[in-house]
């Protein structure tokens, strides 16, 4: 089945592109729910990937706005008495095996699914504002680059950009050189995310308070990345 | 020998598999208006769907992923969740199609009475997703499916002027007495009809739950290749033997009946009852498929265990929504309304929910990242762009046809 393709947990990865909304599969193949959400963890000062959520309030917290709010409290109001309702289900990182076209546990289904502790989330960090470092606005968090580092998926980069539609359609990450078609539509999409560009997560200071990020530095660079 | 046996029988179950109750009555319909004068628009609509499943069963074997797996991610969890509800509410609305579909064909025989027959036909369908061995069903259908070649006899038994037949299809030859608009509006009736989305759904499921694997793509194109313009050649058949019979009268097809009456016309009784048993295969084959289409899709967003060989137990809600909607379906039944309208309207609202599955689909088909070096080729793409405009093209065109035109009147 997906056994050919590669285990992308051993080169860079962008979060929403590659790990949001997979399958996760267990280590008989069983199905047990999507990647609602990714937690992030501060460790030795870096954003590290420490666990994946899943479940209702996960996938809810991602609708944002006033919508993903009062779906979210409705959850929890489904049944009061149960404590933590509204916290996800959370599986840790160091249960998952592999990741291709979806994510494979090392474990059983069974009982392998925790409450979350409050932690920070990528459903949070991408659709941040991101101002420069002129306090001007510049666009927003579209994704965040991860690397394996010491056996942990450590933040590397943001990608920002206009927030434009077509981002999680993988043709900007890619870059001008890829031979990911039809032709005509990666056009449209490169053209609509012209302005798109990766900031270092060194230059970046994110404010999870007031949901912003805001640059040390201009942001050059096109997203363009040697993905294999 | 195995293996060929193996690719004759999907190549038979996707001929019987392509023809549903959308097939059956529009094309009479049309059929009986126009005559062969829309022909053209079942070749696009035939190419269309072999260009669509070839990309998902090629996503399927390669990638290990289903249509809803991928619209979720490609397109994010709230357009995702419009796409699943905008898809579902249409693949539920030919699921109740086929359903009463299923049980005017049992009605053209028993002369009982439609609505005595619908929660007949609800429990068995529910009891075929929820018990049977789905495999065996699903050739067995099929198979019978292809009593529906008795169109294709019935044409050749009435003994029509070739010529003429092919001159009207080559040259779209619309008949005088109708207007432009109604031949446009039922050119996307019928485009709807043969690209129905739930059969991607279930081909690129099916795929999945199967292990399809890279080996298994020449298998799988030729079902897709061969298999479904078979089922198109029936389609035609059914289009055919309506002019013959029914244009010259001036009848148009508000029944099931009359799809079936140019075979009765020209086959008689033994004819008719083949007929019929070509609609109860194929329509219950359908009803199984768009059931379990919506099981399929609504577990694919939300990620729960789904598939029609896993037992109840280890997949309850996927078998919780599939109980649900073959009781809303059979529900809706009740209330009377007409099947034969329903069909008629399921099959235009086909057209307008496409694109939202066969673009990201198209995407997908193309990502290094799912397909490694099966990705499309040149000509799948040149395809698969030229379907992307004339899909997006019929969507816009639907409900403004649908409304100027009152539904073909």
């Amino acid at each position: 089945m997906s056994g050919d393709l590669d285990n992308r947990l051993s080169g860079p990865i962008d979060g929403a592109l590659h790990l949001l909304d997979r399958q996760l599969l267990d280590s008989e193949g069983r199905m047990l729910g999507k990647v609602d959400d990714v937690e992030l963890s501060e460790i030795d000062g870096r954003l590290t990937i420490t666990g994946l959520l899943t479940g209702p309030e996960a996938l809810l917290d991602r609708f944002g706005g006033r919508l993903g709010r009062i779906l979210g409290e409705r959850w929890g109001q489904l049944r009061v008495s149960e404590p933590d309702r509204t916290r996800p289900w959370r599986v840790d990182v160091a249960d998952v095996d592999r990741l291709d076209s979806a994510v494979h546990l090392a474990v059983r289904r069974e009982g392998v699914l925790r409450r979350d502790r409050e932690r920070l989330r990528l459903g949070r960090l991408t659709g941040m504002d991101v101002e420069g470092a002129d306090g001007q606005r510049i666009g927003r968090v579209l994704d965040a680059r991860f690397e394996p580092e010491s056996g942990r998926l450590v933040l590397c980069s943001l990608v920002v950009g206009h927030g434009r539609p077509g981002t999680l359609l993988g043709y900007d990450r890619h870059g001008r050189g890829s031979a990911h078609g039809p032709w005509l539509l990666r056009a449209i999409v490169l053209a609509l995310h012209r302005h798109t560009a990766i900031v270092a997560a060194e230059d970046a200071g994110i404010s999870w308070a007031d949901a912003t990020v805001r640059l040390r530095s201009e942001p050059t660079r096109p997203p363009g990345h040697p993905f294999r | 020998m195995k293996r060929v046996f193996a690719v004759a029988l999907g190549i038979l179950t996707a001929i019987g598999g392509f023809v549903d109750i959308g097939d059956l009555v529009t094309n009479a319909q049309v059929g009986a208006r126009f005559g062969l004068s829309l022909v053209w628009v079942v070749l696009m609509g035939v190419l269309g769907i072999c260009v669509f499943a070839e990309m998902s069963g090629r996503v399927a074997a390669v990638s290990g992923r289903a249509t809803f797996d991928l619209v979720r991610e490609r397109l994010g969890p709230r357009v995702g969740l419009l796409n699943l509800g905008a898809s579902m509410l249409i693949t539920f609305l030919t699921f109740v199609a086929e359903i009463g579909g299923v049980a005017l064909s049992l009605q053209l025989v028993s002369s009982v009475h439609v609505l005595l027959i619908v929660p007949l036909v609800g429990l068995l369908v529910w009891l075929v997703l929820w018990r049977a061995r789905f495999s065996l069903m699903e050739n067995v259908l099929g198979l019978l499916g292809l009593a529906l070649v008795v169109f294709a006899v019935a044409v050749w038994q009435l003994g029509p002027d070739w010529g003429a037949l092919v001159h009207q299809a080559v040259t779209a030859d619309k008949p005088a007495d109708e207007r432009w608009r109604t031949y446009a509006y039922y050119a996307v009736a019928l485009f709807g009809a043969a690209m129905t989305p739930y059969e991607v759904f279930f081909f690129s499921s099916g795929g999945v739950e199967e292990h399809w694997g890279p080996e298994d793509l020449r298998t799988m194109r030729a079902n897709v290749f061969i298999g479904f313009p078979l089922g198109g050649i029936l389609s035609v058949a059914v289009a055919a033997s309506a002019w013959l019979v029914l244009g010259p009268l001036e009848i148009g097809v508000d029944t099931l009946g009359q799809v079936a009456l140019p075979v009765a016309a020209a086959l008689g009784k033994v004819g008719l009852a083949v007929a019929i048993v070509g609609f109860v295969a194929a329509t219950f084959g359908a009803a199984c498929e768009t059931g379990l289409s919506v099981g399929y899709s609504i577990a694919q967003y939300f990620g729960a265990q789904w598939g029609k060989y896993v037992r109840p137990p280890e997949a309850a809600v996927f078998h919780a929504i599939l109980l649900l909607a073959t009781l809303a379906a059979t529900a809706f039944l009740m209330t009377a309304v007409d099947p034969i309208v329903v069909t008629e309207v399921s099959v235009v609202f086909s057209a307008v929910a496409l694109p939202l599955t066969y673009f990201p689909i198209l995407v997908v088909a193309n990502d290094p990242d799912y397909m490694g070096e099966h990705g499309n080729g040149r000509l799948a793409n040149a395809l698969g762009m030229v379907y992307l405009v004339v899909i997006g093209v019929a969507a816009v065109a639907a409900i403004p046809l649908m409304i100027w035109t009152r539904m073909g009147q």
